[in-house]
């Protein structure tokens, strides 16, 4: 989109690198990284903000130019696409002969806007990896997947908990995790560790399951009259694809890779088939229709269909069994804390990163110091929990007991504190008040003190000029039954906090 | 054969009434700390409420009435409101890692934050002072009836008809001399009323903030309260 190949640009989403260019991964950026870390990987990265519409619309016209070669094409992800090679290996004569084919194709197609990798290997996550470092063609001989996955790092299985726990257990490569035992896998890591141990060995992540889906899976929609406008079709799609998830959610099953299906008005029929490395969700089914009707619709003219959209369906492909996902019942994450952070983040890409803050505790003598607000999208509010450590066992003295004040200023009000005769009430350097405060006085409003007590003195940071305090403070009531804390600090009095 | 299918009929009627679903009473409510249980009908929270609180001590009295729905797993929105205490708020018993502080960007934006954060977030504390328009206030209500959350609002003149209000009428501090002492607890009588189901006016007597910070029964005897050893 405009930038050099050499240069190094990522692309990101909610704040992650979802894709970067090869200058930039050389310097350590990687996917998944936050924004953060690669702009300290690497500080002069070109940022790009991820739109997945404009992606799809444009691998389009790439995917359909490898149409005559087999059909079956999927796409993993706009800009990914694989294909079994084994039918057109056998029609053309070996997969280089498939090879040179996909990369003429695909050169033609992409017009030197980007650099085009082919991998092939036994398995589609071998074949992803050798894609991702071929130069531009890395073909695995047959067999020998696991000797070509074995010195790569485990952080290439992208699953983060997974890889960091591996890491710390000294398990860096794959072929270190593929030689452990199936059954030690299964009873450390659970599910996830059987699939990712599956990918080390160059499996497929579940063992293959070859019966034909039922046909009454499939959802299919009549659009009269046909549509050739994307919204038109998306809308209809949104529904069907809930239709798709209720169905599939019925039967225990959900969906990893969907045939989309369109009928036009003049009898052409289009099919494209997703796939999705987790498992598709009635949101995600919804969003690719909508990315393969807009490449469909608003691509090049001489591959746009002739006439409107008259039929669309969705074909369940491949499905696995359900694992659902099991909610918090004694704490951890629960249905509430989801709701919460979606609405957290929502608001915060509304009004702005740091419209929307979470508590933290800290240890401070005042209540403005003990809580610090830190934004909401710094941290994982799904199953947070607080540590309160800091406050239980630390002791600051001067700090004063329960309860503490229910309304903290942030900006303290000038006040004045003033004994009988109406001058201001001092506090000497041994911690004495010269006289006992009767009227508080603020913004011109006068109200009698009825009882107080104080001062107690804090002498923070005296070895820091810059943050160096030092104040006096005194809890007083007033005759109007409000109770304030009121700290004389810089020669004035101030409210800094309110028992209200 | 008459008695044996007569027997199953009303078997099958005994599972069927054990296995309909019921929309149980208190599903509808949220759940509030046993001291706000004689101020409200039905002893809980109505779910679509809105609720206003007033006097000296509102803050107190929205934090304590919050920490009953946030100590059942409920979130708590505070909509600008910067300035409340969350070390109170913590004592109170609203659970702090469920507490999100949104400040609306301008004040008149405050009423598409709220609506956002309605079905999403339990409790949301508004301050009473924010202003919008009449129709908006009727957004915000319609909504909050159809998605079940409530709303507080502290301080403040009367703006969307409230469903309950609470009043603290009259307060009193213990602990504080003169010169000597510390603030420990406030002996308080909150008054509520409302429309519908709590129109009948009520009253309790509480310790609010109480000496552990949380709302406390006052108890028949003057409450002796020693601070903690120490904190921070």
């Amino acid at each position: 989109m405009g930038h050099k190949l050499d240069e190094p640009v990522a692309v990101m989403a909610a704040n992650r690198v979802v894709a970067a260019s090869p200058a930039a991964r050389t310097l350590g950026v990687i996917r998944g990284q936050l924004r953060r870390a690669a702009q300290g990987a690497c500080p002069d990265l070109v940022v790009v903000q991820r739109d997945q519409a404009v992606e799809a619309r444009c691998f389009e016209p790439v995917v359909a130019s490898l149409d005559d070669l087999t059909p079956g094409i999927e796409v993993v992800r706009p800009g990914t696409c694989a294909f079994a090679m084994k039918g057109p290996a056998r029609y053309f004569g070996g997969d280089t002969a498939v090879v040179d084919g996909v990369m003429h194709r695909m050169v033609e197609a992409v017009a030197g806007r980007t650099e085009v990798r082919i991998g092939v290997a036994d398995g589609l996550f071998a074949a992803g990896l050798a894609a991702r470092i071929a130069n531009p063609v890395r073909l695995v001989e047959a067999g020998s997947v696991a000797d070509f996955l074995a010195p790569m790092s485990v952080s290439v299985l992208e699953r983060p908990d997974l890889v960091d726990v591996l890491v710390r257990l000294g398990v860096t490569t794959l072929g270190s995790f593929a030689a452990l035992p199936p059954t030690s896998v299964i009873a450390r890591f659970g599910s996830v560790g059987v699939e990712a141990h599956r990918l080390a060995l160059g499996l497929d992540p579940r063992p293959p399951d070859s019966r034909p889906l039922p046909p009454d899976w499939t959802v299919a929609t009549e659009i009269d009259p046909p549509a050739n406008r994307v919204d038109q079709v998306a809308f209809r799609a949104r529904g069907l694809a809930h239709q798709l998830h209720e169905r599939l959610s019925h039967k225990g099953v959900s969906c990893v890779r969907v045939a989309i299906e369109a009928e036009t008005e003049h009898g052409e029929t289009l099919m494209r088939l997703w796939r999705h490395e987790g498992v598709l969700s009635a949101a995600a089914v919804a969003d690719r229709v909508r990315w393969q009707l807009d490449g469909w619709l608003n691509g090049p003219a001489v591959a746009r269909p002739s006439g409107g959209i008259s039929r669309l369906a969705l074909v369940p492909d491949e499905v696995v069994p359900a694992a659902g996902r099991q909610l918090g019942f004694w704490g951890g994450e629960t249905e509430a804390d989801e709701r919460a952070a979606r609405v957290a983040a929502r608001l915060q890409g509304q009004l702005g990163i740091d419209s929307v803050m979470v508590p933290e505790l800290r240890g401070g003598r005042d209540a403005d110091q003990q809580v610090v607000l830190v934004s909401a999208a710094t941290v994982e509010l799904r199953g947070r929990s607080i540590d309160p450590s800091h406050r239980e066992h630390a002791p600051w003295p001067g700090g004063l007991p329960c309860p503490s004040p229910a309304r903290v200023h942030a900006r303290p009000l000038a006040v004045e504190l003033l004994d009988d005769s109406g001058s201001m009430v001092s506090v000497s350097g041994r911690g004495q008040v010269s006289a006992r405060p009767v009227r508080l006085v603020s913004s011109g409003r006068s109200v009698g003190v009825s009882s107080w007590a104080g001062p107690w003195p804090v002498e923070e940071r005296w070895w820091d000029p810059e943050s160096h305090r030092r104040a006096a403070r005194v809890q007083v009531l007033t005759a109007d039954g409000q109770a304030h804390l009121v700290a004389l600090e810089g020669g004035r009095w101030w409210i800094t906090s309110t028992w209200d | 054969m008459t008695s044996s299918g007569s027997e199953a009929v009303a078997l099958l009627g005994e599972a069927a009434r054990l296995v309909t679903p019921m929309a149980l009473a208190h599903e509808q409510t949220m759940p509030v700390l046993p001291v706000f249980e004689e101020l409200l009908p039905g002893g809980a929270i109505r779910r679509g409420s809105v609720v206003e609180v007033q006097g000296i001590g509102a803050t107190s009295l929205a934090l304590s009435l919050a920490a009953g729905p946030s100590a059942a797993g409920s979130w708590t929105a505070i909509v600008g409101m910067p300035s409340v205490g969350l070390m109170a708020a913590g004592e109170a018993g609203v659970a702090l890692n469920r507490v999100l502080m949104v400040s609306p960007p301008t004040p008149g934006s405050w009423a598409a934050v709220v609506a956002a954060l309605i079905g999403s977030v339990d409790t949301i504390m508004v301050s009473g002072g924010q202003r919008a328009g009449s129709g908006d206030l009727r957004r915000i209500s319609a909504r909050l009836r159809e998605r079940g959350s409530v709303l507080i609002r502290v301080g403040g003149s009367a703006a969307i008809g409230a469903d309950v209000e609470l009043r603290v009428t009259s307060c009193e501090w213990e602990g504080l001399g003169d010169g000597h002492g510390v603030l420990r607890h406030r002996h308080v009588k909150v008054e509520a009323g409302g429309r519908g189901a709590s129109a009948r006016p009520r009253s309790t007597e509480m310790l609010l903030p109480g000496p552990s910070g949380a709302a406390a029964d006052p108890g028949p005897a003057p409450v002796v309260a020693l601070p903690t050893a120490h904190r921070g």
